[in-house]
């Protein structure tokens, strides 16, 4: 996920490995980039203390993969984007773009003078 | 000549592993080894020592008092921590190459290999299986296949991609169809004139689909299931990225669950970057190709 104010050309991105932090509570505490849930609040608080503002702040998704048949015990890529939904539904923020599931790895980047977004898969 | 006989005809000439690592893993895998039985290996290689003292006395491991002896090393970290780093600095090498024609830089196979290795020894002490290092050796290495079959792949990746589009096939079985043979296969030939263990042999052989494999072990599984969680977080990944079959068997048969697997996949990134931090310091080439 990116985060991007473009009046104030503040930004950021977090790369999210699991949905929720209470699997592992410690690991949470040193890294809380990790989860969903202790990361995309981590990122919007820092980027508002940066001074962004939350009307401004365009949001971009990508990832969300998945195996070929994985099953339910695999689904960690969909668990992953509701969590990170139902976090932004909650905090009234706006996906502006997505580009998530299906069986494709992506790269995202974000130019923070531009705002500018790619993803390549 | 088809691109199996090509590829066979290749691995003769595939450079070999340091003869400590068969000494290594015969140690380990021997009932009741102690301690001490790994530092006489070890002993025996001047660099190796040193390197295992340099990874002993990293920062990440944070210890304020040195440890000057490989028997200080083992008494503080373990006889299998000891095995581990010293079989990741011997193989790495062999491993940290490219694969273009899966379109992974030295470093991602490498990655992807080394996070492997740590998510298999996670699984394996998460799901209680007894193992005295060899499930972390097979994942670390259970990818060497592709170092031997990446250019034939590179050749053929538009008709290997079509079917995977349009047959809904995954990637090894395309590469079978295409090539005649997959990676997995080609990594267990190289195992085998690396003279590995049979059980790492066959941890390579059947990492993509331990179902098919004639005598199903939890190692196999648990390799399985490391390296399609690796896949999927997107750790060092190539072109054949999310293009697997993972076995639901495999979850069955280890009595695993989705919170297992978070569970792992949590403890991952502290032990990869521990295990990444301590090669760093030991192996001057590794933070050099990695910059």
């Amino acid at each position: 996920m990116t985060v991007y104010d473009p009046q104030t050309r503040i930004g950021g991105m977090i790369h999210y490995m699991l949905p929720l932090s209470k699997i592992a509570p410690d690991k949470a505490k040193l890294k809380p980039g990790m989860f969903a849930d202790t990361g995309i609040p981590t990122l919007l608080r820092k980027v508002f203390k940066l001074g962004a503002s939350k009307d401004r702040l365009i949001v971009n998704v990508a990832g969300g993969a998945k195996l070929m048949d994985q099953g339910k015990v695999f689904n960690i890529g969909e668990r992953n984007y509701l969590v990170l939904r139902k976090i932004l539904w909650k905090n009234n923020i706006l996906i502006n773009a997505e580009d998530v599931g299906d069986d494709l790895s992506r790269t995202m980047r974000l130019e923070i003078a531009t705002g500018m977004v790619t993803v390549k898969s | 000549m088809n691109a199996k006989t090509q590829i066979i005809a290749k691995l003769s000439s595939f450079p070999t592993i340091p003869v400590i690592v068969h000494r290594l893993m015969n140690v380990l895998h021997e009932q009741e080894s102690r301690a001490g039985d790994i530092g006489e290996v070890v002993r025996h290689d001047p660099a190796l020592t040193a390197n295992i003292l340099k990874a002993a006395n990293s920062s990440y491991l944070g210890f304020s008092k040195p440890v000057t002896s490989l028997t200080e090393a083992s008494f503080r970290l373990g006889t299998k921590w000891i095995y581990q780093i010293a079989v990741s600095s011997l193989i790495y090498s062999n491993i940290n190459r490219p694969a273009d024609g899966y379109e992974q830089k030295s470093q991602d196979l490498w990655r992807h290999s080394v996070a492997t290795a740590v998510l298999a020894e996670a699984l394996s002490k998460l799901l209680n299986i007894r193992d005295s290092g060899l499930i972390f050796t097979a994942a670390l290495v259970h990818d060497i296949g592709k170092i031997a079959t990446h250019e034939f792949v590179g050749e053929s990746i538009v008709e290997i991609e079509k079917l995977i589009s349009e047959s809904n096939k995954t990637f090894e079985e395309a590469e079978i169809e295409v090539l005649g043979v997959d990676h997995a296969e080609v990594g267990a030939m190289i195992a085998n004139h690396w003279n590995f263990p049979t059980q790492i042999i066959e941890c390579i052989r059947w990492h993509h689909n331990p179902d098919a494999a004639p005598e199903i072990t939890p190692a196999m599984d648990v390799v399985h299931i490391a390296d399609a969680l690796c896949l999927m977080e997107g750790i060092g990944i190539g072109r054949d990225g999310m293009y697997y079959r993972p076995s639901q068997e495999a979850i069955v048969r280890l009595n695993a669950s989705g919170s297992i697997l978070e569970l792992a996949v949590s403890q991952l990134l502290s032990s990869l970057e521990e295990i990444e931090g301590m090669l760093e310091e030991a192996l001057p080439v590794y933070s050099y190709t990695r910059r």
